[in-house]
């Protein structure tokens, strides 16, 4: 992600929409020229790299975007360490400790730092020159750090990079973000769940399965005082949203007021098919072997009943629920399946109570028979959801069989 | 019978459920279809259970987490009169409020004081990474069998009495709000700007007490401390307190010229700039002005150059060799003295700790390491230190008699703490602040409006001193020709 004052948008009308590098030949060629410059700079200092940077920059009024896509290759492609043979806060105390007996200035500071040497050639077994003393002086400096790894990405993936962080940066501003989610399979909404949850944001869910959905994601706080509280924390989310196949996004954000020609308010969105590309790495097709052998299993099993997956949300109060499956058959009639393969009574105990606070009646679970529930104190009774028990695997016949086929 | 009400805490709010009885409580909360329950703002906790209680309700208070301290002071002074007189307006003032103290009329004692009669968990918000260290330093020395945490600058601790930056308290607010009874807030002008006021607002404590030497902010927001805090409810000035608790002082402004070279250069930068600004009606000075100045660098070639010809003028005037000269002239002068020697920039920091091989503070400096040096600089095994904005506010250093500011920004407030680090108590001491500004260069504005924003503060005593000082040396400043 860029820092704010890397950040570039414009207006229209309220509407915020940020910088977007086009896989041109000349971005592309800016991109190849800056990742060569970091590649070039491997084994220097963070400070010979920035004065390469900035002969790059020229007088050129395109430095801000140079400074943003070097931004992205120091933080995300790139390995610093410090150099010095000894800590360098050491070689600090040693030199001002001495450095304090004498008057300060130029033939003082000589002095020391020959001293210094000398002790240090001794310790170090080495030649050591005054120089060398004061470069190792501030060694542990950001920007006398050395780089020392330089993980390149291609031009392509830097651009994608850059774009991808000039649109989570026009979320830094925002109070909240509304995302229609439409009708999808596989919906892969447990990746952009975790999220939510992670980044300690809360969603409000309205809409089905058949229809699609309406999210709107903030804060506890938002109840009160819209706030861009939770604007990094949107940042952070969109990534993962771009993994869910169809979506738009809404967002109203509150511009910095940096000038009286700033709006109040302001407006950005995006849908599935802004082209923007996601680094998270993509949710597992199916949460475990369980799941996969289940709709491999359903694949070659003989029946008008349909198998999507991760289609449907339960909101429950402060929370949600994504079944794994839902079954949906060609005259309306659907249910929702949730495969519960190696579970604690604690978890158990959770999942039930969820699934009585979500009050539906289209819920399967399927449970796995490891533990005796009544030992494990798990009460089934006045469970609204249809139970299969099984051993190994979920079996098609078994879970049809509880919906009276 | 139904089931009474519970008050609990969710990430920096308050859930009341089910509803209690009584309509008092509806003012300050707010449907949330999210959950399905009523949610009320942490800040509100007090007046909720106040007027819960005045209703009689019966109310299930899971929120607080705060718990009731044996704080057993093992330092004790007798507290100065203005000290005593200000505890006692916060108390009869509920516990919650704002004092008003010139900085170094020891604030820290008065925030101790409250605590003992506040005994509870106690979160500390402060400023810098060196004020943290010089609260967690005194709370030790005062409550020594209490637990007493950092959280910040490499710490995350949790305990009982806590001191926090205001950026690592913003960060975890959502997590700190029910577990301290009593915020304080040093240099609580900070506290208004949008990302720590969260501090305030996700906390459900029922006493909080300001402290700072300049409430006022340029952005107006200082209202809302008494939202966030409570209202003012004691100030006294540094004139009120002088001869009592601050060391007098003197301040000596002193001009250094360009060097030819630099002279020259500086010219032909300038010239640059004005070119351009001329050509596009851009006048300089004010907000408007510079906004429109830099808006037209990012869109031309020479804009771009007019913007950077700016910098380097500045960098020019604020760094000009001819300071370092005068510096190594100074501190010669006063080879004897704790000195305190501040500049605008990190870069010139480490320029003159790697030239004159003289300990340096920056906000880059590591904790560990900053406290290392600060005591040394206490016991005077290092007699100088050079620092940037970073020991600005408030930081104890009771021995320094000899401050030297080599350049620095218009901010007001920026300008009283410098001075206000000088203004430490001494026995007998006179206290000697150096200002080194290069002559005829944009830097001298900034001077002048620092001094006048002084000049109509509470620091009259100054001019009086400043006009003896110049009087007896017979010119109107002390000039340094270039040697070079």
């Amino acid at each position: 992600m860029l820092p704010a004052d890397l950040l570039m948008q414009r207006y229209q009308g309220e509407a915020v929409i940020p910088k977007r590098l086009p896989c041109s030949a000349d971005n592309l060629a800016i991109a190849a020229e800056l990742i060569a410059l970091f590649q070039a700079a491997t084994g220097g200092t963070r400070a010979e790299l920035q004065a390469q940077l900035q002969i790059l920059e020229g007088e050129e009024t395109d430095y801000r975007m140079k400074r943003g896509l070097a931004h992205l290759l120091e933080t995300a492609f790139s390995t610093f360490e410090m150099r010095s043979p000894l800590d360098p806060a050491t070689i600090r105390q040693r030199v001002f400790a001495l450095s304090a007996q004498s008057i300060p200035g130029p033939q003082g500071s000589a002095a020391t730092l020959a001293a210094v040497a000398e002790t240090l050639s001794h310790e170090l077994e080495r030649e050591v020159s005054p120089e060398q003393i004061r470069a190792w002086l501030y060694a542990d400096l950001p920007e006398q750090q050395v780089l020392t790894s330089f993980d390149a990405p291609t031009p392509e993936a830097l651009l994608q990079r850059y774009n991808l962080s000039q649109a989570q940066g026009v979320l830094y501003r925002a109070s909240h973000v509304v995302i229609t989610a439409h009708r999808n399979d596989p919906g892969e909404y447990k990746l952009l769940f975790r999220y939510v949850k992670l980044f300690g944001l809360m969603a409000y869910i309205e809409g089905d399965a058949d229809h699609g959905f309406t999210l709107t994601i903030d804060g506890p706080t938002s109840l009160f005082t819209p706030s861009t509280r939770y604007g990094l924390a949107l940042a952070k989310m969109l990534p993962a949203l771009l993994h869910v196949t169809r979506w738009s996004l809404a967002a109203i954000l509150v511009p910095r007021q940096l000038s009286p020609y700033t709006p109040q308010e302001a407006r950005f969105s995006l849908h599935a098919g802004c082209g923007l590309v996601s680094h998270y790495p993509p949710g597992k097709p199916h949460d475990s072997i369980l799941e996969q052998a289940f709709a491999e299993r359903w694949a070659h099993t003989r029946t008008a009943w349909r198998l999507e997956r991760e289609v449907d949300l339960i909101p429950l109060p402060g929370s949600v629920m994504v079944p794994d499956f839902r079954l949906v058959h060609p005259d309306g009639r659907s249910f929702l399946l949730e495969i519960v393969g190696y579970w604690r009574p604690e978890y158990l105990r959770k999942k039930f109570a969820q699934v009585r606070r979500a009050g539906r009646h289209d819920l399967i679970l399927a449970i796995s028979e490891r533990l005796n529930l009544e030992r494990a104190g798990v009460k089934t009774d006045n469970l609204p959801a249809r139970v299969v028990w099984f051993k190994d695997k979920v079996l098609p016949k078994a879970v049809l069989e509880v919906i009276g086929e | 019978m139904a089931r009474p009400s519970t008050l609990s805490f969710d990430r920096g709010t308050l859930i009341l459920h089910p509803p209690p009885p009584g309509k008092a409580w509806i003012d300050y909360a707010t449907w949330d279809d999210r959950v399905e329950r009523f949610r009320i703002r942490a800040l509100h906790y007090r007046r909720l259970v106040e007027v819960l209680t005045a209703e009689g309700t019966t109310l299930v208070d899971s929120a607080r987490e705060f718990t009731p301290l044996t704080l057993v002071p093992a330092l004790e002074m007798t507290p100065y009169p203005h000290q005593r007189e200000a505890l006692a307006a916060w108390v009869a003032a509920g516990r919650l409020g704002v004092v008003v103290l010139p900085t170094g009329a020891g604030k820290t004692y008065l925030a101790q004081l409250a605590m003992q009669a506040t005994p509870r968990s106690t979160l500390v918000v402060v400023p810098t990474l060196d004020l943290m260290h010089q609260w967690y330093a005194h709370l030790l020395a005062a409550f020594p069998d209490t637990p007493v945490g950092l959280l910040g600058g490499g710490s995350h601790d949790s305990t009982p009495v806590l001191v926090a930056t205001y950026d690592s308290a913003a960060i975890y607010a959502e997590a700190l709000g029910n577990k301290y009874a009593l915020l304080v807030f040093d240099e609580c002008h900070h506290l208004p700007s949008e990302f720590p006021r969260v501090i305030a607002e996700y906390s459900l404590a029922p006493y909080r007490l300001g402290l700072t030497a300049t409430p006022e902010r340029g952005d107006g927001r200082h209202a809302d401390l008494q939202s966030l805090i409570g209202p003012e409810v004691y100030r006294t000035s540094a004139a009120a307190l002088s001869g009592t608790v601050l060391a007098t002082h003197r301040i000596v402004r002193l001009t250094v010229k360009l060097s030819q070279r630099e002279r020259e250069r500086y010219d032909t930068l300038l010239e640059l700039r004005n070119r351009f600004l001329q050509q596009h009606s851009i006048r300089l000075g004010s907000l408007a002005g510079w906004q429109s100045f830099v808006k037209a660098s990012a869109r031309s070639r020479a804009g771009r150059s007019a913007m950077l010809a700016h910098r380097e003028a500045r960098a020019i005037a604020f760094g000009t060799a001819g300071k370092l000269r005068v510096l190594a002239d100074l501190l010669a002068q006063h080879a004897s003295a704790r000195t305190l020697v501040f500049t605008d920039d990190n870069a010139m920091v480490y320029r003159i700790s790697r030239e004159f091989l003289l300990p340096a503070i920056t906000h880059k400096t590591a904790v560990k390491e900053r406290h290392d040096i600060l005591q040394r600089f206490r016991t005077g095994e290092y007699p100088i230190l050079v620092a940037s904005r970073v020991l600005n506010e408030g930081v104890d250093v009771p021995e320094a008699s000899v401050a030297i500011v080599l350049s620095g920004t218009g901010s007001q407030r920026e300008y009283v703490q410098r001075l206000g680090r000088i203004l430490r108590r001494g026995e007998g001491k006179l206290a000697l602040l150096y200002e080194v500004v290069a002559e005829a260069t944009s830097e001298e504005q900034l001077s002048r409006r620092r001094r006048q924003g002084v000049l109509a503060r509470p620091y009259q005593q100054m001019e009086l001193l400043e006009t003896e000082l110049l009087a007896a040396e017979g010119g109107e400043e002390t000039c340094y020709q270039p040697t070079c």
